[in-house]
């Protein structure tokens, strides 16, 4: 089992260190990345330090040949390589949908345009690492040096990170190219909206319909690729902010476990919850994107002393024995008593479909599992002990002027109200639901289908979103439906080896939407939607 | 016996709720009295329905769970051995190896 394989590296690690050698010296070359210098060149150092991640070619769908902004990380990267596409003119197509349809997706708070422009002339120039000329959207609240970082917030709404967050570094040190901010949930809360609480990017399935939920809080990540304005992004998940985003908007979004990538440089929502990831076209995009993010960094301590990135490129392509596509290891699926109900007739139908899909595929088994009788408690009500974590660090803040946070206010204050002994009940509960899903639920199985994030989000557990169809929302007859894959510890590639699979049997997540009526943006008044969250909707939809 | 906090009048939750937010230096005062479209930020009746209605219900759900022992006798004294408290309980997991499931 992996999670064995896991262990005995640990220990060898562990021993190589105690021993004083080397312990890279120790271990298989591609199990470990360099350490991360300390300093804000971190996520620079560990890449140029050792950490290799190689795409190999892919078939390039005639879309993508025809139109780079439909191509997906790996199409691009194999189009770059063999010279049918150059950068200049990859980015200068998403820079030119920016332009065009921004206004209608509102999926950006800024754009690099001049400084994406001139990287990707120096990256035809001299092609760097993986993502050499691969445009990119990160969420707001990643610190960008010399770009405004707002995290759609009053309190931020000036502020000039001095250095890169260690993820926006490591994807430029792969030769990834941001061209732009993406817009989010105020601190990172609910749907992307003003601090003020009006809705801004929209569901890039749903352009004219501002009422449909594009997923929180990772919104304009999510909307940038959807909309094809950047070929993937970066997001942050402490509530789901990952993976309800890329559900919403036929991605695949990689929330890894807690410790995989670093969070420094991200604006913080929950210390021991908050995670980053990406939100990308596939499972081999989110694969390739994650490889480049995650491994130790000196000034993140939560990602030091963990087990070694496994190759997770490959574990995201596709295995076939013959013709026929096969999982790349026996895996068992369980299915939750929620799975299958409190849903509507559409997504139920979706979802028995994606079940049946599965089993049909070699090597998956499906199976029912069980939730013990508390699993609602301390998944619910327990949900609440992260807001102490938000209040700690803004406190300052919160002291100088409450009205800074705007329309996301409440949830800051409740958090003050959770005495010290309850925040430290809630730890236990953690270690409770740990050992009751690890050992329990999950016991038969090793991926668990999620109705939602929150237990995971909660343990620091890897989860994955994919897509597995498309449904009616009142009078918008296509939005995207997704699912959830929940993972043991670290096993990241196990998610990703059944998203690859799945994906190779299906073609939901090669699906893009419409452009939208660029003046659909004078329209909207006369739409009926939530214009506006209230503060009681912003506390009850936070993330 | 242990008090049932919805014994609490508005009054008094009020009063806790004003002087908590003073304890750490947070003056209700500055937030509006009516709606405040600029900022979108809530009344202050806002702030004291909700946190009334936040501490009625979730501190109290919190502080009652306790992790249950295999035996009723002593179930006190031996749930404080059960489940020590894991901030981060993924990594736990990697730094303690823990083998099967």
């Amino acid at each position: 089992m992996t999670r064995e394989f896991n262990r005995r590296v640990f220990l060898a690690r562990s021993a190589s260190v105690a021993a004083g050698t080397a312990a890279a010296a120790a271990l298989p070359a591609t199990a470990f990345a360099s350490p991360a210098a300390g300093g804000p060149d971190a996520g620079a150092a560990s890449l140029a330090g050792g950490k290799k991640v190689t795409v190999p070619d892919v078939d390039v769908r005639p879309e993508a040949r025809q139109d780079p902004t439909e191509a997906t990380v790996a199409e691009a990267v194999t189009l770059l390589r063999h010279r049918k596409l150059s950068a200049v003119e990859l980015v200068e197509a998403h820079l030119r949908r920016i332009a065009t349809f921004d206004s209608v997706y509102q999926a950006f708070n800024a754009v690099t345009a001049d400084a994406a422009r001139e990287q990707a002339r120096a990256a035809d120039r001299h092609p760097g690492g993986v993502l050499s000329g691969i445009p990119l959207c990160v969420k707001d609240n990643y610190y960008t040096a010399g770009v405004v970082t707002t995290a759609n917030s009053f309190i931020f709404e000036n502020f000039v990170p001095p250095y890169d967050a260690t993820s926006v570094a490591r994807l430029k040190a792969a030769g990834g190219i941001v061209v732009g901010k993406g817009q989010m949930g105020p601190l990172a809360t609910t749907r992307a909206t003003t601090p003020n609480g009006t809705v801004t990017t929209v569901n890039a399935w749903t352009p004219g319909d501002p009422s449909v939920d594009p997923g929180g809080s990772s919104t304009g990540p999510a909307c940038s690729v959807a909309g094809r304005m950047a070929c993937s992004s970066i997001g942050t998940q402490t509530g789901g902010s990952i993976v309800l985003p890329s559900n919403q908007q036929n991605l695949t979004g990689l929330k890894p476990t807690m410790g995989r990538t670093s969070v420094y440089g991200v604006i913080p929502l929950s210390y021991t919850r908050d995670h980053s990831g990406p939100l990308a076209r596939d499972a081999l995009d989110a694969a390739i994107m994650l490889s480049v993010l995650a491994g130790p960094d000196q000034n993140d301590p939560r990602t030091l002393g963990l087990p070694a990135v496994p190759d997770l490129v490959t574990s995201a392509l596709p295995v076939r024995r013959g013709k026929k596509v096969v999982l790349r290891r026996a895996t068992t699926i369980g299915v939750p008593p929620d799975y299958l109900t409190g849903v509507g007739a559409d997504v139920l139908a979706l979802r028995h479909g994606f079940l049946d899909q599965l089993a049909s595929i070699p090597g998956a088994k499906i199976v029912n599992v069980g939730y013990p009788d508390d699993w609602g408690l301390l998944t619910d009500t327990f949900n609440n002990v992260r807001l102490s974590e938000r209040t700690e660090p803004f406190l300052p803040y919160l002291r100088q002027d409450p009205k800074l946070f705007g329309v996301s206010l409440l949830s800051w204050l409740q958090g003050l109200f959770l005495s010290g002994d309850e925040w430290i009940t809630g730890q236990r509960a953690k270690n409770h639901l740990l050992r009751e899903l690890l050992d329990g639920v999950m016991s038969g199985c090793d991926v668990l289908l999620q109705t939602g994030p929150v237990p995971f989000d909660i343990l620091g557990l890897p989860e994955l979103a994919l897509p597995i169809g498309f449904a009616p929302v009142g009078s918008d007859p296509k939005v995207p439906v997704g699912t959830i894959l929940g993972g043991a510890p670290y096993e990241e590639d196990r998610l990703l080896e059944v998203a690859a699979a799945y994906q190779a049997v299906t073609s939901w997540h090669t699906e893009r939407p419409a452009d939208p009526v660029v003046a659909a943006p004078l329209s909207r008044a006369a739409v009926t939607g939530p214009p506006r969250l209230t503060p009681e909707q912003a506390a009850a939809t936070s993330a | 016996m242990a008090i049932d906090p919805s014994s609490l009048t508005t009054d008094q939750l009020n009063t806790f709720i004003v002087a908590r937010l003073a304890v750490s230096g947070i003056d209700l005062n500055l937030l509006p009295t009516t709606a405040d479209p600029v900022t979108g930020a809530p009344t202050q009746a806002q702030v004291l329905s909700s946190l009334r209605s936040f501490v009625l219900k979730t501190p109290t759900a919190i502080n009652g769970w306790r992790p249950v022992p295999a035996t009723t006798t002593d179930a006190d004294a031996l749930s404080q051995e059960l489940s020590p408290p894991l901030e981060y309980p993924s990594i736990t997991e990697a730094w303690t190896g823990r083998e099967g499931r």
